[in-house]
């Protein structure tokens, strides 16, 4: 059942590439909206058992082993979300249908992509999703055939290369030493060699390609660049979804189901989490560009993650799957503010912007729920898991590291309030008065994400009872 | 219910005083003066009785509770009389002068709390009444003139500061005695009795004006206005600081006089009759002089009473009360010549005896007194007091006589320069209600000296009880001979070194300079000129060191949080910002470092 979740967009992709390619181009986005809504409503409404049923109507033609788990709920979950965000966001920002058409497709695909990565239960079957997803973003980040897309795109393209040459690597040494690459033989086959040097180069490699994906200190250097080059709308994709599930999931997936915690991969991991929490957080500091500042802050974000991951407990792991979440959302939430800024005002320098929110109300008050989210305070969704991390950190005896995330908020506030006030707050600089509220579409969405990081921090409980738990269960300690 | 009035009557009166408009002319001063006779009445009224009174106060063993017995019916009727006395010369004193509505109701209200504070008899209840006159005071002194607020708030400042070790000794005696009752209270000494008795004693003889919490005295002299100098440091406080001393001594704790309580208080006496002297012996100013002579005297009440056998104890009390009316009756006579001649200062003053003969008159009754001339009063309690004190340890005998010669070469002095030589024109006799407690209070002090037997008997002694005096009676003459010759002998070399004085410097004023100018004590007189001795002057620059210690502290905390450390963010922010410049082979470097770590790791 669990496999409709690829199989719907791409039979979309089909539907729409169909014949009455004209009939559909205006059509295209209440298409897609269509199936983003569904696979939300999948998510949310349908019990689990109906997740197990198989189904798997070509499964004359392959067998795919597809089952859902806790983390793929949740990543499920947010791919569905931000790809909500994108398409209303696209809607408004893209003005030719036949360019909104494109999108739509190349949005199905990244759909598959996610959706697959989030399904696989085999290290060559993440890959080749993960490499679904990449060309889809390629295309995304140069969709307008601007020079500065284009070289983003060029530069994403480059360093996803070095990242699947890492990858690819690592698998075959992995069908070296397991003779298959699903998680079912590589588990069993890693336990007994433990320690042989083929599994820890393999891991090795793998985690060094999936950090190379995910942006972390010193593999992220393409990720300012490539934020800030492609469409806005497109950032929110990448930013919101791409680059955590085909890096950040898959660091996870590698960690919770496949290799196990290697306590030295996992002190190196640890450590680069935390070189990353510190020099994004120091980089956005002084930025000038409104989407460079939040690439520098995902790649904080992210730190947060990884650190959590390296410690390794099942405490950690939910607090990480739960920050993979919660960013998701608000970093979604702050790229849909630039783009309503972009919309309106047709600028990203921070330099030129000032008083915004007399004149963008919404985006100025949910781009603060955003940044207090990011920056951890209560009672929005942001403090609960930096709070699970930090607890975690602290009980698995990282007491260095724990403070060091804790004292890290302040960076994080400051920049993001440094943002805010010179952005949103203050006098209304001359020339942007006649600047209004951008379109529905923007502002909708903007409302909505913000809703859900209220939401999620106000009901955490039950939040706690339904996604996070089932996760703690997940994990087990060597 | 009766106790209620001494306390309730000038208090009321004090208050209505404040609501009269100044237009109405001498209404306040007419009220004043009808209160304070009132408050006199009464004292002679309660004089024979023993009364008590208890109402429920705040709990916890505060209760109001007042008490007379022949101590308090002592103070009460001394306050009452002094009270009176100053009411009648500030009338005139005070004409003319702004503000008359504030100076009259402190004074009532001063007189309200003294008698509050020697009626009561709970601790609590004493503290209350007694702090109450750090307000009077303060309000007092500020009424002088504008720069008197200095002065106000050092007096105010040295006084609290003393009050608060007397809180402390009140905590430390109701603790001990597990009451605060005081006429239930009798502590034996022990290591924390000395402690509390000491915090007492420090409460009362600062309040006395004893070294060295004396400082403010001689500044307020000059500050504020001079009836304030007569009724407050001159006759109130010291009655009741030697009161409240006199009761700690006598019943509240059993001193005995070897205990080095004792000797505690037998020095401070000592030196605070000695080092005060030397001050006043060069003293250029009329009122300043008479102040440090306050704070001389009160060296023989402390010294009397720290003796602890009952010569001393009754020469302590009975010179409190002498001291009271020839301090004031001098005081007076200042204020008479400052209203009159229109200064103080010695320098510009002479002749005015033949111009104003009756304030010369009582000058020289009370001079004669404070310098121990027989038969004046002062002489009787000097001699009681020299009686003990030789019965210490002749030490302090010695620092006593000292003293007595040096106060009698002052007042030589004071007398020259201010009402001898050449008649002085244009300056009329003081008016009658100056005149009139001038010469009153004279001449109680030479009724107290001729007729010693009825204030000894009737008044200091009752205090005593017969059991502690052991049969004595002080009345009369001295009976060690000895003493007599010496004080004789004291005063005719104080007389000598005046005519010496004279003759080698060619004025009054300048009779002593040969002392003044004496090649140890020329560099002491400066310093404290330039008041380097001053207590409260250290302590204001201590304090002002510590503030500015303090303030470089919050400095340097402000500047790590507002400087360094967001600077340092900044700066590093900056460094990142140029490293990511976009260069391709750079990230790849990057990542050739990160995985070159990561395989290390994995494979150490």
């Amino acid at each position: 059942m669990s496999l409709l979740l690829i199989l719907v967009p791409l039979a979309c992709l089909v539907v729409l590439n169909l014949h009455f390619k004209q009939g559909f181009i205006k059509g295209a986005f209440w298409l897609g909206l269509l199936v983003i809504l569904a696979q939300l409503a999948v998510v949310a409404l349908l019990p689990t058992g109906l997740w197990d049923m198989r189904f798997n109507p070509l499964e004359c033609f392959f067998h795919f082993d597809a089952s859902v788990d806790a983390i793929s709920l949740v990543v499920i979950l947010a791919v569905g979300l931000v790809a909500l965000a994108t398409l209303l966001c696209a809607e408004h920002l893209i003005k030719e249908p036949k360019k909104k058409f494109y999108f739509v497709n190349l949005l199905m695909l990244v759909l598959i992509g996610l959706n697959g990565l989030a399904l696989a239960k085999d290290l060559f079957t993440m890959y080749l999703f993960i490499e679904i997803a990449a060309i889809a973003s390629f295309i995304l980040i140069a969709f307008r055939k601007d020079p500065l897309g284009l070289e983003g795109a060029f530069k994403y393209l480059l360093f996803s290369a070095l990242s699947s040459v890492l990858m690819l690597t690592a698998l075959s040494l992995v069908i070296l030493f397991a003779g298959g690459t699903s998680f079912a033989a590589v588990g069993p086959a890693v336990a007994a060699s433990a320690g042989t040097w083929p599994a820890r180069l393999a891991l090795a490699l793998f985690v060094c390609g999936a950090l190379i994906k995910s942006g972390v200190v010193p593999f992220h250097g393409w990720l300012p660049d490539v934020y800030t080059a492609a469409p806005t709308y497109a950032s929110v994709l990448l930013a919101g979804i791409i680059t955590k599930v085909s890096g950040v999931y898959v660091l996870i997936r590698l960690f919770v189901s496949v290799f196990g915690f290697d306590s030295r991969i996992d002190a190196a991991v640890m450590f680069l989490g935390a070189a990353s929490i510190l020099i994004g957080a120091l980089a956005a500091l002084t930025q000038q560009n409104l989407k460079r500042l939040l690439a520098y802050s995902s790649i904080s974000q992210v730190g947060y993650i990884i650190l959590a991951l390296g410690c390794g407990t099942p405490l950690a792991i939910a607090g990480a799957v739960f920050h993979f979440f919660n960013h998701a959302v608000f970093k979604s939430l702050l790229f849909v503010n630039a783009a309503a800024i972009e919309q309106q005002v047709e600028t990203q320098e921070i330099d030129a912007l000032g008083g915004l929110s007399a004149r963008m109300p919404v985006t100025g008050f949910t781009s603060v729920i955003g940044f207090l989210s990011a920056a951890g305070i209560p009672p929005l969704a942001g403090f609960w898991s930096k709070l699970m991390i930090i607890l975690a950190l602290w009980q698995a005896g990282q007491s260095g590291y724990a403070l060091f995330a804790l004292l890290a908020s302040v960076l994080t506030l400051a920049y993001f309030l440094s943002l805010q006030r010179r952005v949103f707050f203050g006098k209304l600089v001359p020339g942007l008065d006649g600047v209004r509220e951008a379109g529905w579409g923007i502002t909708t969405t903007a409302i909505i994400l913000a809703l859900i990081t209220v939401g999620v921090g106000v009901c955490f409980p039950f939040v706690m009872q339904g996604l996070i738990l089932p996760i703690k269960a997940l994990v087990v300690l060597p | 219910m009766i106790l209620l009035w001494p306390i309730l009557v000038p208090a009321i009166a004090g208050l209505a005083v404040l609501l009269i408009p100044g237009r109405a002319k001498y209404l306040r001063e007419a009220v004043t003066l009808i209160a304070s006779t009132w408050v006199m009445g009464l004292a002679f009224r309660l004089f024979p009785l023993n009364e008590t009174l208890k109402l429920p106060w705040a709990g916890y063993g505060i209760e109001f509770a007042l008490r007379l017995d022949s101590f308090s019916a002592f103070i009460l009727l001394g306050a009452a009389f002094f009270g009176l006395m100053i009411a009648l010369y500030s009338t005139a004193f005070m004409l003319g002068k702004e503000r008359g509505n504030q100076f009259y109701s402190y004074l009532l209200l001063s007189v309200a709390l003294v008698n509050g504070a020697v009626l009561a008899n709970n601790l609590v209840v004493m503290l209350f009444f007694w702090e109450g006159l750090l307000l009077a005071m303060f309000g007092l002194i500020r009424l002088g003139s504008p720069e008197a607020i200095k002065t106000a708030t050092k007096a105010f400042i040295i006084i609290g500061i003393s009050d608060l070790c007397l809180m402390l000794g009140i905590g430390l005696t109701g603790y001990l005695a597990k009451t605060l009752t005081m006429s239930a209270i009798s502590i034996p000494l022990s290591p924390l009795a000395t402690v509390a008795f000491v915090c007492l004693m420090i409460g009362a003889i600062a309040k006395a004006g004893a070294m060295p919490f004396h400082s403010w005295i001689p500044d307020a002299a000059l500050d504020a206005p001079l009836p304030f100098m007569a009724i407050l440091p001159a006759s109130l406080e010291k009655l009741l600081g030697i009161y409240f001393l006199g009761r700690i001594s006598l019943q509240l704790y059993q001193l005995v006089p070897q205990s080095w309580l004792s000797y505690l208080m037998m020095i401070v006496g000592a030196l605070t009759i000695l080092f005060a002297v030397m001050m006043a012996l060069v003293q250029k100013d009329y009122k300043r002089l008479l102040a440090y002579h306050a704070v001389s005297q009160v060296g023989y009440m402390i010294l009397g009473i720290g003796t602890c056998v009952p010569a001393g104890i009754v020469g302590g009390l009975f010179h409190m009360i002498n001291n009271a009316l020839y301090k004031s009756c001098l005081f007076l006579t200042g204020g008479a010549v400052e209203k009159q001649a229109g200064t103080t200062d010695l320098a510009k003053l002479g002749g005015l005896g033949w111009a104003m003969p009756l304030t010369f008159g009582a000058f020289c009754v009370a001079a004669a007194s404070i310098c121990g001339v027989p038969p004046f009063n002062g002489f009787f309690s000097k001699e009681l007091v020299y009686d003990a004190a030789l019965e210490r340890g002749w030490i302090f005998y010695l620092a006593a006589v000292g003293g007595s010669f040096f106060t009698a070469a002052s007042f030589l002095k004071l007398g020259h320069a201010a009402f001898w030589g050449k008649k002085r024109v244009g300056v009329a006799e003081a008016p009658w209600p100056m005149l009139v407690p001038m010469l009153l209070i004279a001449a109680v002090c030479i009724v107290f000296g001729l007729m010693n037997h009825w204030p000894l008997h009737r008044l200091v002694q009752p205090v005593l009880g017969h059991a502690r005096l052991e049969g004595q009676d002080f009345a009369g003459l001295p009976r060690n001979l000895f003493l007599i010759v010496m004080t004789v002998v004291v005063l005719a070399g104080a007389y000598l070194n005046h005519l010496f004085g004279v003759k080698k410097f060619g004025s009054g004023l300048k009779a002593v300079d040969h002392i003044h100018y004496a090649p140890g004590l020329k560099q002491i007189y400066d310093g404290a000129e330039k008041r380097w001795y001053d207590p409260y002057d250290l302590g204001l620059k201590l304090a002002d060191l510590v503030a500015r210690t303090g303030y470089f502290i919050d400095r340097m905390i402000d500047w790590f949080y507002e400087t360094l450390a967001p600077g340092l963010a900044l700066l590093s922010s900056r460094v990142i910002r140029w490293a990511h410049g976009g260069n391709y082979a750079v990230y790849i470097v990057w990542i050739l470092v990160g995985g070159s770590f990561v395989l290390f790791l994995a494979f150490r």
